[in-house]
Order: structure tokens, then C-alpha cells, then sequence
């Protein structure tokens, strides 16, 4: 585990570099640039306070454009990086079939560019901070672990996603539609705390509440949204409670993900 | 020491495309009954190699397309993973498998020597000290932050080739790179490669079609044929056996669809060309003895003035000798008929190789009434033992050496 990181960080200039040419080449010739980047997740803020205004959800003291917002941040650099992830390979044939180096490289590299585009979201999410007079607390130390966490948890999809991907192109094309079903199992639309009072306080399925809930934190993304949004918004520490599923979850798939896809690098260059 | 081993190597591809799912499913359940399953053919694009090569040497190889010559270097700089046996390299690579792989076309000539760079594996700082020097060998200083897409695809190779060859390493894998751009380039590039080879005292595989470029680079020479090593060894005698091998493939193919005639109009026509042999087999002489041939004509209209030309060309077309009728022979008129010309060259001085034949005959307004090439072929055999293998010539001319000594030291 320990030798994987260390050979990873001997490429840490080739990701660098990889990773910087694809932000320059998407935002080469656009005149706005950069600002790409931020215009889906104001997009769809403004499209669920829109909704929200129609059909009503319980969202406790936090005006609602910053708490769907703040659900946008994660969820989008989670569903972008993977989807890129999942293709990275796929769409660097050429170097593949040329030079080799651990192909690990190519889905570390899509996680880097996002990482870059979720920065400059951040400007968004201050300035929307500002203007709803909220003051980040000693808790937001917690979000760069929380993004780590959601990278780990995109890279463990897509090791698996990109090395199906070179035998069966199907994976890239249905991987990003089944995702976008995933954002609604996830609290970007509603907050976690409603499902939480639905199935624990209220116990609306009966006596299968308790593993419904467990279920739904299952998926990781439910913990990271919610515990991006304690810390962020709240000033709340993490609730590791609605965390402990999904990662429990990740830390077991990853190696499996893992050792499948250095399995499959081994035919990359003759089936790409 | 070796620095490259290669044990047992075997390369299988599979043939036809790659298989679905259904049919994936249906041999899973196939092979759970035990019923035989849909085996899809396979192809040995290395079979079973053998061979090492120590530090320091230069080793081209060699082979017709589809040998396995690109195969074994993707092996060599571990792009692809053998099917069985072993590949051991005590090194580092660079890879110049087709300069330019990664050539981003949105970037700038300058943004792209940093991202080859570290595709390369060269280290930023290494690449930044060494950025003019990159820049000035590509000669591309007015055009360095242009984007890449503006250049020419010679400009692109020049860029592609500069990067690559600044990389430090201790093998180089070179396939086909040294016909980059113009003549001029081509030169630069190779005397490059030479100070790498000699200087630097670099082990270097090369893989080119350009035979004199291996003969006069390498040390050692690997043939390769379907797959599996043919000749292995000093430059000149692998690349003779090269040679030879290439012209009997030729021949082969040759006597299947013997030449091309092209004539406008049916007056005049080729019955038949032959060689007159001197002795044993027609096809062959020895360089510098006699070369005879015999070539029949019907005509169906008269000519006036007819002008027949019989010439010598190589298998490639290049056309080496073109002797005509009006040079000694007055011919003023050809009534309808049969006629058999005989052309004799008393020597013929060419070096060792297949050559072909080509007849054309003009009118009396110097019109084409028929043209062939390669009609015939006929092969030339070295005229003599020599230490010295040919190959770096065209032609035998008679020659006379002479030696005395000037000055006696003792």
C-alpha cells in the first residue's frame, strides 16, 4: 500500500502535467475560461431553489441556495471525476500504445483537473457565504479530508469503471447516466437531516426504518454531502455516524478495484 | 554485462474482433457444461526469441513488415506483456516509438516540450535547463508559442524529434524516427544520433527499413522474420542475407504478374523477352560478363522509322541503363510481321542484385506505340570473394590497383 503511494508520488509531476494540459486545453479558446467551471452548479442551484419554491423541503435555519449549493460542490467533483476517470484511459490510447507508465496515472489525473475546477467553486461558495452573513468556523479545517475522502471514493469507481471501459466501451456510456440516478439517493436536492427524521425520528417505513437508513448511508456520497455541510455551513464536527457505512464500503472495495485494474493494465496497449 | 534479456519470448495475438458479452456469457455457461467452446484464431507475432545484448552496443533490426520488429520494441519498452518468457531490462528506457505521441495539437510548441517532458519522464528542472537547446535544435524559435495545430507536419516531427532525443537515458528505442523533415533535418538528426551512439556510449536499438542507415549506425544486426530471429550478427553479413531475402520475395511475386505493358494502339506487339543465357541458369550472370537479350515484336501496320528501346531497371524502379536502336542499328520501315531484336551488352557492370528489363518502341513522330517494365528478370552475382561485402555501391567498373612503397622506415 505503502509502495503504491511512493511510486505514484515519483509521477507526481507527470499528473501535474497531465493534469494541467487538460485544463488548458478545455479552456484554451473559450473566452470565459476558468469560469465554466462554475456554471453547472449555479445552474442547477438556481433550478432547485426554483423547485423548492414549489414543493417545500424542511431545511432547518440555513437559507436554501447555499445548503443545495454546498450539496452541488461535492456531488459535482465527485460525478465529474468519475466520469472522466472512467474515460481516461480510453482517451489517451495514443500515449498508451507508445509509452508506458502505471496506468494508474490517467484516473489520478481526471481527479487532479477536478480538483482545480472544485477550487475555483469555492470562490462561489464565499462569496454566497458572505453574502447570507455566515462565518466559516474552526470545523472547516474537516473539508480537505472530506475531499480526499470523496476522491478516494470517485477513484475506487472509476479504476474499475476505466479498465471495463477499454473491453466494453458500454461501461463509459451507461457509467454517467447511472450516475446522475445517484444524485437523487443523495442529499444534493433534500438535506440528510430529513431523511434522518423520516426514518429514525418518525420511523415512516415501520420497523424496517433502521436499515433503510443504514442502506441509504451506505452510499458514501450521503456522508460526505452532509458532513461537507456540517462543517462548511454548520460549524458542526462530521457526523462519522452517517459516514461509517460507506466507508466501510470503500475501504473494502478499493483494493479489489485496485488489483483489478493493474490485473487489466497488463492488455491495455494490444486491446485499446 | 547485459543490459537487455530476452528469454523464450512469445507474443500471441488474437485474430478477429473482440468478442460480446452474449457470446462471452454463452462461453462461460458452455465451458460450466463442459460442452467445446468458440476459439477465436490466434496470430505469433513473436515466437519463441532468444537473445541478449550488452551495454554499449548499437543493434538494428531488421525485417519485412509484420516480421515482429515494432512488436519486440513495445515489449522491450514495456507497452505490451509478453504471452510467455521473459524480458529483462537493467535500465532505463526512452521510448522513441513514433516521435510525437503525445504531441498535444491545442498547446503551444513550448507548453508541449514541458508536458513531453514529463511524459518522457525527463524532470521539469532537467527540461528547463535544457529548453533553449530543445528550441534552437528544432529550429522552430519564431513558432515555439504557437499552437501546435498551426504547424506544418514537419514542423510537429521536428518538435517531437528535439524532446526526444534530449531525454536521458540508458537504452534508446528508435523506430523509423530518422526520416524526419527535410534532408537538412534528416542530417542533423543523425549526426545526433551518432554523438549519442559514440560519444555517450548509449546502448541503442534501432529499427528502420533503411539498410544502409543500419549498416553504417550499428554494431550488430538482428533479422527477424514471422516472428522468430533469422540472422543475428555482424551488420554487413545480415544485411546481404537482407538483401537477398527481399529480392527473392520480389522475384517470387514478379514472376506471378510478369511486368506491365501499356500501349495505345495494336500495332505493335510484344510476343515475347529472353534473356540469352552464357551458361546454366538464363536468370543469372556474373557482374561484369555479358548480358544478351532477345526480344520478339509482331506488327500488325507498318512503321516508319521505328525507334525500339532496351533498358535495364531495379526491382524499385530506378531505371539504370536505356540503349535504342538509333544508335546503331537504321531501321526505316517494319512491314507487318514478326521481328526478333537482339541487344547485347558486352559487360555488364552492376553490382550484385535482381534487375528487370523494360522495352519501348516509338514511331517516326516519336510516339509511344508500346512501353513494359519489368518484363523480365534477371539476377547478378557478385563477381568475386571480398572482405569487404558489397552493398555500399552500385556499380563494378573495371578497375587496376597499383602499389609501390615510398619510403622504407627502417
Amino acid at each position: 500500500m505503502l509502495k503504491v503511494i511512493k511510486d505514484l508520488y515519483s509521477y507526481r509531476e507527470l499528473i501535474q502535467a497531465l493534469a494541467w494540459k487538460n485544463i488548458v486545453v478545455r479552456y484554451k479558446q473559450a473566452y470565459l475560461g476558468l469560469l465554466w467551471a462554475v456554471i453547472k452548479p449555479v445552474m442547477l442551484m438556481l433550478i432547485f431553489t426554483l423547485v423548492k419554491s414549489f414543493v417545500g423541503i424542511e431545511t432547518g435555519d440555513i437559507p436554501y441556495p447555499i445548503l443545495t449549493f454546498a450539496a452541488l460542490l461535492p456531488w459535482i467533483f465527485f460525478q465529474e471525476s468519475t466520469s472522466e476517470g472512467i474515460n481516461s484511459v480510453t482517451s489517451n490510447a495514443a500515449l498508451i500504445k507508445k509509452i508506458y507508465f502505471p496506468r494508474e496515472v490517467f484516473p489520478l489525473t481526471a481527479m487532479v483537473t477536478k480538483l482545480v475546477e472544485l477550487v475555483i467553486s469555492f470562490f462561489i461558495l464565499a462569496m454566497l457565504m458572505v453574502y447570507y452573513d455566515m462565518m466559516p468556523t474552526v470545523y472547516a479545517f474537516w473539508v480537505p479530508v472530506i475531499i480526499l475522502y470523496t476522491m478516494i471514493v470517485a477513484l475506487t469507481i472509476s479504476l474499475f469503471g476505466a479498465a471495463m471501459n477499454v473491453y466494453y466501451r458500454d461501461i463509459g456510456q451507461a457509467l454517467p447516466v447511472l450516475l446522475s440516478l445517484v444524485m437523487y439517493a443523495s442529499p444534493v436536492i433534500y438535506p440528510l437531516s430529513l431523511v434522518h427524521k423520516k426514518l429514525i425520528v418518525e420511523q415512516a417505513a415501520g420497523s424496517w426504518s433502521d436499515t433503510f437508513y443504514t442502506l441509504y448511508t451506505l452510499n458514501p456520497l450521503a456522508g460526505i454531502i452532509d458532513s461537507f455541510q456540517r462543517t462548511m455551513l454548520k460549524g458542526m464536527a462530521p457526523d462519522f455516524e452517517s459516514l461509517l457505512p460507506g466507508f466501510i464500503l470503500i475501504i473494502t472495495l478499493l483494493p479489489i478495484s485496485y488489483i483489478f485494474f493493474k490485473r487489466a493494465e497488463n492488455w491495455f496497449a494490444d486491446v485499446i | 554485462m547485459a543490459i537487455i534479456e530476452v528469454n523464450n519470448l512469445t507474443k500471441e495475438y488474437k485474430l478477429g474482433h473482440l468478442i460480446g458479452l452474449r457470446q462471452n456469457t454463452m462461453n462461460v455457461l458452455k465451458r460450466l457444461t463442459g460442452r467445446p467452446i468458440h476459439q477465436r484464431e490466434t496470430f505469433k507475432a513473436l515466437d519463441n526469441l532468444n537473445f541478449s545484448i550488452d551495454e554499449g552496443e548499437v543493434v538494428g533490426i531488421i525485417g519485412h513488415n509484420g516480421a515482429g520488429k515494432s512488436t519486440l520494441l513495445k515489449h522491450l519498452a514495456d507497452i505490451s506483456k509478453p504471452s510467455s518468457g521473459h524480458v529483462k531490462v537493467n535500465g532505463s528506457v526512452a521510448p522513441l516509438i513514433e516521435v510525437g505521441a503525445g504531441v498535444n495539437p491545442e498547446l503551444t510548441g513550448r507548453e508541449n516540450i514541458f508536458l513531453n517532458g514529463a511524459i518522457l519522464g525527463i524532470p521539469n528542472k532537467i527540461i528547463k535547463s535544457k529548453l533553449d537547446e530543445i528550441i534552437e535544435f528544432s529550429e522552430l524559435e519564431q513558432f515555439i508559442d504557437t499552437p501546435v495545430k498551426r504547424y506544418s507536419s514537419g514542423m510537429t516531427v521536428k518538435l517531437g524529434f528535439s524532446i526526444a532525443t534530449s531525454m536521458d537515458a540508458d537504452i534508446l528505442i528508435i523506430d523509423e524516427v530518422l526520416a524526419v523533415g527535410d534532408l537538412a533535418f534528416q542530417r542533423k538528426c543523425f549526426d545526433r544520433m551518432e554523438r549519442l551512439i559514440k560519444h555517450q556510449g548509449k546502448t541503442v536499438l534501432i529499427v528502420s527499413h533503411n539498410i544502409r542507415q543500419i549498416v553504417r549506425m550499428c554494431s550488430r544486426v538482428i533479422m527477424l522474420n514471422q516472428g522468430s530471429v533469422e540472422e543475428d550478427g555482424d551488420p554487413n553479413t545480415v544485411c546481404d542475407r537482407f538483401y537477398a531475402y527481399s529480392n527473392d520475395k520480389i522475384e517470387a511475386e514478379k514472376q506471378k504478374t510478369l511486368g506491365q505493358i501499356s500501349s495505345d494502339s495494336d500495332i505493335c506487339e510484344l510476343v515475347d523477352i529472353q534473356q540469352v543465357a552464357g551458361e546454366g541458369d538464363t536468370h543469372e550472370i556474373i557482374s561484369g560478363q555479358e548480358l544478351k537479350v532477345k526480344v520478339r515484336l509482331k506488327i500488325n501496320k507498318t512503321i516508319r522509322k521505328p525507334e525500339i528501346v532496351i533498358g535495364t531497371h531495379t526491382t524499385d524502379f530506378v531505371y539504370l541503363t536505356g540503349d535504342s536502336t538509333s544508335q546503331n542499328l537504321t531501321l526505316d520501315e517494319l512491314q507487318p510481321g514478326r521481328y526478333e531484336f537482339t541487344c547485347t551488352w558486352p559487360s555488364y557492370p552492376l553490382r550484385a542484385g535482381v534487375y528487370c528489363f523494360r522495352v519501348v518502341v516509338f514511331n517516326e513522330i516519336r510516339g509511344m506505340l508500346l512501353s513494359g517494365e519489368g518484363l523480365a528478370m534477371f539476377k547478378v552475382l557478385p563477381a568475386l570473394q571480398e572482405a569487404h561485402k558489397p552493398g555500399l555501391r552500385l556499380l563494378d567498373l573495371p578497375v587496376n590497383w597499383a602499389f609501390e612503397t615510398q619510403s622504407p622506415d627502417t
